[in-house]
């Protein structure tokens, strides 16, 4: 559904700043149906990608097809089975909740008892029901995204696309989009690429792409991913985390690796963790502050595939397993 | 109904109806216009003696030329919400959906339009205290010269605020443009006894001719307007002013991003 393929895109320098490569040589496919995470630190690129997908920049290279249309020759038939969800709601705060579904409504042509029908069945899950008179500006940040997300849904997008849709919002109303989200997906069969950097919200998807600096580390199901760093991984704060790493790797022959004031062992099996915690503790216990035995979860693995301390080799190994 | 008046129309009607929820902005903008004339006009009723205009008081005369900036000003600063929309997100959600770029210039152009034209018809009730009587195709040929006009620069305003970061840049800019366009226009004084070097630059500005299709159906009806090649002229620059206006935005939505070339090394 979504075809991206050889995509490149630099932003133009200045006198001060030097042109930035903000994508290099992305392709990433989308099946129809997926629900698809699209993750990375900030300045990987996932935000330029967003803006080309949504087709409001024009890439340097490449090309992309949406639904089977070429996003740069045919952006109309493109836009018409889009929806798109930006990280600052696209609402006018200063109108009523209905005005601002009215407007959308004109935009896409919906009109009479059709665009009636369309609008409470978006409306139907959400919490707006009682405050479609009141101005979106009086609304909380959960209840105006849900304004957002509706005004969206109405229109049957065949692709959405979310931008960071949960910032800002409480754990509570977080859940609670995410979970309409889902339910709406499922139920409609829509294609979604969603930009997020909260793992927790990418359990349930279909798939998790991985960018840094511009490029597609890692691409596959978060139960693929999370088999990347082994079943179990030794986590360790130190008094001198650099030298415990330094020793662990010279005494023991581990591949240790420092991440933030951890130092960590991963891709260890099941049953291999306990043995080596215990030699490690019996080893160094003065040096270890706490030590613990954790199983992966997908911050792990984003730690893992866009820590700087990963070398390139590294990661085109990783590349090959996930099969991207 | 067409695409792309529907969409024109859903956007121009937001626009209006943001204006009429900040009352104080409709007072605002009527009443600094209206102080300005009730100054200048009795600063300068003494003072007003132009060649072949016996009989027009500053006031009469200074009138349309109140009109005018009402319309350039309200108009253009209308306009600015395009980047508060910008900055809220509205525009981008607008800017993603199926339609057409025609449309988003026009929905924001006509709102101002609308806008400026309310505020300048509130004004319009001092004509009967000069002794300017409009009849009904006075009124039509007024509101004709209204409605050029605020498109016209409301496009204009439309053009600039599109690539423009912030609010107060646009005023800063607006106001170093707009004035002196506004000042050699002949709201203030006619052009009849300027230097010829400023004459010529005013014959060329734009808001000139908008001054002429606003100042004369208060004096000749629509058959004689028609037949003037005076207020012909100052139609046409009008409408083609409004034109390039309306394209150059339209040009300037269309333009997207571009990424440039890889750099080397």
């Amino acid at each position: 559904m979504i075809r991206i393929d050889s995509l490149t895109h630099v932003y133009p320098g200045s006198r001060k700043v030097p042109a930035r490569v903000a994508i290099s040589d992305l392709t990433l496919a989308v099946n129809e149906g997926e629900f698809v995470i699209l993750s990375g630190p900030n300045g990987s690129g996932k935000s330029s990608l967003f803006r080309i997908l949504c087709g409001m920049a024009l890439p340097t290279s490449g090309r992309v097809s949406i639904g089977g249309f070429d996003l740069f020759a045919e952006p109309a038939r493109v836009r018409a089975i889009l929806g798109v969800v930006f990280q600052s709601p696209a609402v006018d705060k200063h109108l009523s909740v209905a005005e601002n579904i009215a407007i959308h409504a004109d935009l896409y042509g919906l009109s009479g008892a059709g665009f009636r029908k369309l609008r409470d069945e978006a409306l139907a899950w959400t919490d707006l029901g009682d405050r479609l008179d009141q101005k979106v500006e009086t609304l909380s940040g959960g209840l105006a995204r849900q304004v957002e997300l509706a005004k969206v849904l109405m229109t049957n997008p065949k692709v959405l696309l979310l931008d960071e849709p949960t910032t800002g919002l409480d754990p509570v109303s977080r859940r609670s989009f995410l979970d309409a989200l889902h339910r709406l997906q499922q139920t409609r069969g829509m294609t979604v690429l969603m930009t997020s950097h909260v793992f927790a919200e990418a359990d349930d998807v279909d798939r998790v792409a991985i960018m840094r600096q511009g490029k597609l580390l890692a691409y596959d199901s978060p139960t693929a991913l999370k088999a990347m760093i082994g079943t179990e991984m030794v986590v360790i704060h130190a008094r001198d985390t650099e030298g415990l790493a330094e020793r662990l790797r010279a005494d023991m022959g581990l591949a240790v690796r420092c991440i933030g004031d951890e130092v960590r062992l991963e891709e260890t099996e099941n049953g291999e963790s306990l043995p080596l915690l215990e030699k490690i503790l019996e080893r160094y216990r003065p040096d270890v502050l706490t030590i613990s035995i954790k199983q992966p979860g997908l911050d792990d693995v984003f730690v893992h595939v866009t820590s700087k301390a990963v070398p390139d080799h590294a990661l085109a190994l990783d590349l090959k397993r996930t099969g991207t | 109904m067409s695409s792309l008046v529907r969409v024109s129309l859903a956007l121009a009607k937001r626009e209006f109806t943001r204006f009429i929820r900040q009352p104080q902005r409709v007072v605002g903008t009527v009443a600094q216009p209206l102080l300005f004339w009730l100054f200048l006009g009795a600063g300068f009723a003494g003072s007003f003696r132009p060649a072949g205009m016996e009989g027009v008081t500053y006031l009469e005369y200074f009138y349309p030329g109140v009109m005018l900036m009402m319309m350039l000003f309200a108009s253009i600063f209308s306009s600015i919400t395009i980047i508060e929309d910008r900055d809220a997100g509205f525009l981008q959600g607008v800017l993603v959906a199926p339609v057409s770029r025609l449309a988003i210039v026009l929905g924001k152009v006509l709102g101002c339009t609308s806008i400026a034209m309310v505020q300048t018809l509130i004004f319009t009730v001092a004509a009967p205290f000069l002794g300017l009587n409009l009849g009904l195709g006075g009124l039509v040929m007024l509101l004709l010269g209204f409605v050029l006009t605020g498109i016209g620069f409301a496009a204009l305003g439309f053009l600039l605020a599109w690539g423009m970061k912030s609010t107060s840049a646009f005023h800063a800019v607006m106001m170093v443009f707009l004035m002196p366009l506004w000042m050699l226009s002949g709201a203030l004084f006619p052009l009849g006894n300027v230097p010829a070097a400023m004459k010529m630059v005013m014959l060329a500005n734009p808001v000139s001719h908008a001054l002429v299709i606003i100042r004369m159906p208060f004096y000749y009806g629509p058959a004689t307007l028609l037949a003037d090649p005076h207020y012909l002229t100052s139609l046409a620059v009008t409408v083609a002013w409004a034109v390039l206006c309306l394209g150059l935005s339209m040009a300037r939505v269309n333009k997207r991003d571009q990424g440039v070339a890889v750099p080397a090394g």
